[in-house]
């Protein structure tokens, strides 16, 4: 049996959509997948319980039968850490159980896929860091990278290192175009000379950032005040700040592309600005205000949706920027992409063979 | 006036549809209105009643068996479509559509709009409003409109986007002697237009003046067409609301639409040759004087006046105009000084002092209009024991009437005044209080005289490498940001803007080799979208001897490397070092407006452009003699002709430059907005020596 643990320098550069995707190429050969996050981190409350929502992609994308409970054995939540600095946690105790639901879940599996939580020391006051997992449960490791300046080696080396014989490789994910020459030609070389296998990098694909306007109508509870005809299909990854005078505005929209316009409601010569500029996707209006229904009108014409939120401009932005930022919009489509580029661009037998 | 917009202003037969007898409905208001002087025949529909006001109700305009001309519909929102298409059905051609509640009201409004615009395309509809006060035509006595009052018969036409604005002015202008051929309030503009109208009158031999209040247009570049057509013969005056960011937000509000900056209209609306007034007097003033009086055949003005204190003050108002004060022929003077007594003023201004009585007014009137240098003249009259005003207007009418010049009074007195008031407006004199205005008047008639002697060149198309400026434009699909920077230089090389020879490099020894192969000391920059202001950031170096081209290399990517970690870096630009001191810095740049499409603006670099704001726009594309006239537009332009020991520089070249990149512009809609700071002048020609543009990706695939 296989079991790989996906683990990564830092948070939210595409863990779970890169654990997915290697489930899947294994099914596609045949093999018989079972998925594990032994640290729940990204708590969604569902039904009054608290849950990770990756296990929930897991099961449904991958079709498995196996309970939540058992895919998330630590539910990584405020109230557990808490309970663990006051030593409530019994750090042997929760090994056994990770151990346990491991056994369950593997019984007839050829892989196991171990998602990792978090950076390399989340989990350490318990002695669960994703390097304790891949001891606890033999695995070896696919450590997941950034990859911009050469700045980035630095944490990767650090972490490589940590894993010795365990580490199956380094994957780069999310490179720019202008990044890419320099990280083939000095950090790869580099990092195989100090004997870290290389898998793969992935280039950064702006579908994969951000997430459509829908999503965050969801994720803010806005009301959308244009009509159902409008669609909130549009992929957004960026903020623009309706802030400004109304004659720099049109300048300043036109030089983004993929945006959401936050601006006050009362500020109709933004709106109208911001319909103008073609990278404005949709209009987000704080602090509860309407706008002028001549507004409205025009954005319907426009065909671009405006969504209203009770919250000020201020903590909007941090929403909206949450909401995009950390790709908490990952959905099938993240999944089927991130699965291309790894049939493309990355060595999966070395992964998955 | 022909097609459609006959049907509109002078229809046989007007159908009312939602005609009503309830007390204080706009269907009864708009029924009583036309049954008061309408020539033509009034039908109302109502499909609920039998009749309204005594007229016999119609289920339908369909139902109707003699053909509609002109369908008024005043129906509830939800049905209002439905009356437009009956109507269409019906073979009617024109329709006014008073009902509010389309894209003025919000998302299910709009898609109304859209219904209603679908309803008048199918059917070919000649359609005002929705949302419109309604229109007035004084030939046929037409007041389809839910207005208080009717125009009075003139030959202004008028169009207002605010329906209030109809009203008050109709009730204003009433009292001031200014007459109406058509009134239309225009509403939400879903099909006919500023242009339309303009079109149309332009061709109509009964409106002498075309008077506008506008808080948008929807397409500028089009409108500029028809207006200048329009202005050769016809006068257009309009007003546009919304100049500022308090008034923009206002008109935003109302509209929904962005009011375009201010500097657009200025270009727009003057390159159309429209008189742009800034308050609703002058607009008035404007027009009633178009109305009134003949054109000047030049700018020479004479001030004829009892006062000393209000002459000085016209006189000061001819120099903040593009009037001059007319120096008069040794005859003239002569004549003066047979004509008025010792101590009179004869020169320009005249004055025929305190104790004169009109006819000495008329004798110095006569003697300066007999001058050649005069075009015009301005009378500016205090009351005194001996000046009857009335007599003093009639002579000013007959002066007028016998010379065929253009004349404007100041009557500086309170309701004395009142009857030679009557007699000069009838006589089409204006007459003011404040002498300021009076000069402003004339100045208008001189602008007008000048617009209708512009010619209109077509603008130049030069030999160019389109393709390989779309491909460059094109690079932006493939990255992040969508704008472009130095490393699109080859834009301006393949539109035939000079630009230095270089290269960008990305590495020590690439930068070294290009350094060597222009072989003298080199410019370097750093070329990356995120960092926009390059020198601030030490993102330049200039003079840089070709053996530190490598040093040089790693110290700019260095520098930009700890200002923006994460800046996108395309690596650095080699270019060669063009001496800036052998000319005069200045800016090239285009801006697309939402309503005029691209601007062109010109300008001396720095200080200039920055803080005096000392720049000409254009609206693209631009011809020959519009873009050397932007050069003649700026009060700093001495600074390239030599002034301050400075190099007298290549104005062709500038010219030219300006043109190409109008070219460019005009070209691909997709430049959102393009710098060329600094466009190098010299005595030799101009080099474009940086670039900075921001393409919309999705308009260059269309």
């Amino acid at each position: 049996m296989n079991t790989l643990l996906v683990t990564a320098t830092e948070d939210g550069i595409g863990k779970t959509a890169i654990a997915l995707a290697l489930a899947r190429h294994a099914q596609d050969r045949g093999q018989t997948v079972a998925y594990m996050k032994p640290k729940g981190t990204r708590l969604r409350s569902a039904t009054g319980k608290t849950r990770d929502e990756d296990p929930m992609l897991a099961r449904e994308l991958l079709d498995l039968d196996a309970g939540i409970h058992e895919m998330e054995p630590v539910v990584y939540s405020p109230t557990f850490v808490q309970d663990a600095l006051r030593g409530r946690e019994d750090a042997a105790g929760l090994r056994d159980r990770v151990t346990d639901c491991f056994e369950d879940l593997s019984a007839d599996a050829d892989l196991v896929v171990v998602e990792g939580s978090g950076s390399q020391t989340t989990g350490s006051i318990v002695d669960l860091t994703d390097r304790d997992v891949a001891d606890l449960l033999d695995a070896r490791a696919l450590l997941v990278g950034e990859y911009a300046t050469g700045t980035d080696v630095d944490p990767l080396l650090a972490a490589a290192e940590e894993y010795g014989e365990r580490l199956a490789g380094v994957l780069f994910n999310g490179v720019r175009d202008a990044a890419f020459d320099e990280l083939q030609e000095d950090a790869v070389p580099f990092l195989r000379g100090r004997g870290v296998p290389v898998l793969g990098a992935l280039p950064r694909d702006p579908a994969l950032s951000g997430g459509s306007v829908g999503d965050l109508v969801e994720e803010l509870g806005a009301e959308v005040l244009t009509s159902e005809s409008v669609s909130t299909d549009a992929h957004v990854e960026r903020i623009a700040v309706g802030a400004m005078s109304a004659d720099s505005a049109l300048d300043q929209f036109r030089r983004t592309r993929e945006a959401v316009l936050i601006a006050g409601g009362d500020r109709p010569e933004i709106h109208a600005a911001a319909l103008e500029a073609a990278g404005i996707e949709a209009l987000l209006l704080t602090g509860g205000m309407r706008p002028p229904s001549a507004v409205l009108g025009r954005a319907e014409e426009a065909g671009v949706p405006v969504l209203a939120v009770q919250s000020d401009t201020r903590t909007t932005i941090d929403r909206v920027e949450a909401a995009l930022g950390s790709g908490q919009t990952r959905t099938a489509a993240t999944v089927d992409r991130i699965a291309d580029l790894l049939a493309e661009r990355a060595d999966l037998d070395a992964l998955l063979d | 006036m022909k097609g459609a917009l006959s049907s509109l202003f002078a229809p046989d037969r007007v159908a009312v549809v939602g005609a009503s007898g309830e007390a204080g409905s706009v269907g009864r208001a708009i029924l009583e209105n036309l049954q008061a002087d309408f020539a033509g025949d009034v039908l109302a529909v109502n499909p609920n009643r039998e009749t309204v006001l005594g007229t016999a109700c119609h289920d339908a305009v369909s139902d109707i068996e003699a053909p509609v001309d002109l369908a008024v519909v005043v129906v509830p929102p939800e049905v209002a479509v439905d009356a437009v298409r009956d109507a269409g059905e019906a073979g009617v051609d024109a329709v006014v559509v008073i009902t509010a509640g389309f894209g003025e009201a919000g998302a299910e409004g709009a898609t109304r709009e859209r219904e209603l615009r679908e309803a008048a395309a199918t059917h070919d509809i000649a359609l005002v409003g929705p949302n419109s006060l309604g229109v007035m035509s004084t030939p046929v006595g037409l007041n389809a409109t839910f207005g208080p009052r009717m125009a009075d018969a003139g030959s202004v036409s008028f169009m207002s986007q605010s329906g209030a604005f109809v009203t008050a002015v109709l009730d204003w202008a009433a009292d001031r002697e200014l007459g109406f051929k058509d009134v239309v309030s225009l509403g939400n503009k879903a099909v006919l237009d500023e242009g339309d109208f303009a079109a149309a009158w332009g061709e109509d031999p009964d409106t002498d003046v075309i008077m506008g209040y506008l808080e948008d247009v929807g397409d500028g570049r089009a409108f500029v067409e028809t207006a200048r057509e329009v202005t050769a013969e016809t006068p257009i005056v309009a007003v546009k609301s919304g100049r500022t960011q308090a008034g923009a937000s206002a008109a935003a509000s109302h509209t929904g639409a962005l009011a375009g900056s201010e500097r657009a209209y200025e270009a727009g609306l003057d390159g159309a040759g429209v008189i742009r007034a800034d308050s609703v007097q002058s607009l008035f003033d404007a027009a009633r004087i178009l109305d009134g009086q003949p054109l000047p055949d030049g700018e020479g003005v004479a001030i004829v006046t009892n006062a000393g204190g209000p002459g000085v003050m016209a006189t000061d108002a001819v120099g903040d105009s593009d009037l001059s004060l007319a120096d008069f022929a040794d005859d003239t003077v002569a004549e003066l000084r047979d004509a008025l007594p010792d101590g009179a003023n004869l020169y320009n201004p005249v004055d025929v002092i305190g104790d004169a009585p009109a006819e000495r007014f008329e004798a110095a009137l006569e003697a300066a209009l007999a001058d050649d240098a005069v075009a015009a003249a301005v009378v500016v009259a205090c009351p005194t024991a001996v000046l009857d005003f009335e007599a003093l207007a009639e002579v000013v009418v007959d002066v007028h009437e016998d010379t065929g010049l253009p004349i404007a009074t100041s009557l500086m007195g309170g309701g004395g005044t009142a009857a030679a008031e009557a007699t000069l407006s009838a006589a089409g004199v204006p007459t003011y209080f404040d002498p300021a205005r009076a000069v402003e008047s004339v100045d208008v008639l001189r602008e007008y005289a000048a617009i209708r002697e512009r010619e209109y060149e077509a603008p130049t198309t030069f030999d160019v490498d389109r393709e390989r400026a779309r491909s460059i434009l094109a690079r932006t699909a493939r990255r992040d940001s969508n704008r472009l920077g130095v490393e699109a230089m080859d834009l301006l090389d393949a539109y035939g803007i000079p630009t230095p020879d270089g290269e960008i490099v990305e590495s020590p020894d690439a930068a070294a080799g290009a350094a060597d192969a222009i072989g003298d000391e080199v410019v370097m920059k750093i070329v990356s979208p995120d960092i926009l202001h390059k020198s601030d950031v030490g993102g330049v170096e200039v003079g840089v001897d070709p053996a530190d081209a490598r040093d040089t290399y790693e110290s700019l990517i260095t520098r930009a490397r700890n200002y923006q970690s994460d800046a996108t870096i395309v690596g650095v630009q080699v270019q060669e070092q063009v001496d800036t001191a052998a000319g005069v810095e200045t800016i090239l740049g285009s801006n697309r407006d939402p309503q005029f499409g691209p601007l062109l603006l010109f300008g001396l670099g720095g200080v200039f452009v920055e803080v005096f704001e000392d720049t000409a726009v254009r609206v693209a594309p631009a011809s020959e003699p519009e873009a050397r006239a932007m050069l003649d537009d700026l009060d700093s332009a001495p600074l390239l002709r030599g002034a301050r020991g400075r190099p007298r520089v290549d104005e062709d070249a500038v010219v030219e430059a300006i043109q190409r990149l109008s070219q460019l512009v005009t070209d691909f809609p997709a430049i959102a907005e393009l710098d060329v700071n600094p466009l190098l002048a010299t005595p030799d020609g101009v080099t474009a020596l940086d670039l900075r543009l921001t393409v919309e990706q999705e308009a260059l695939e269309e």
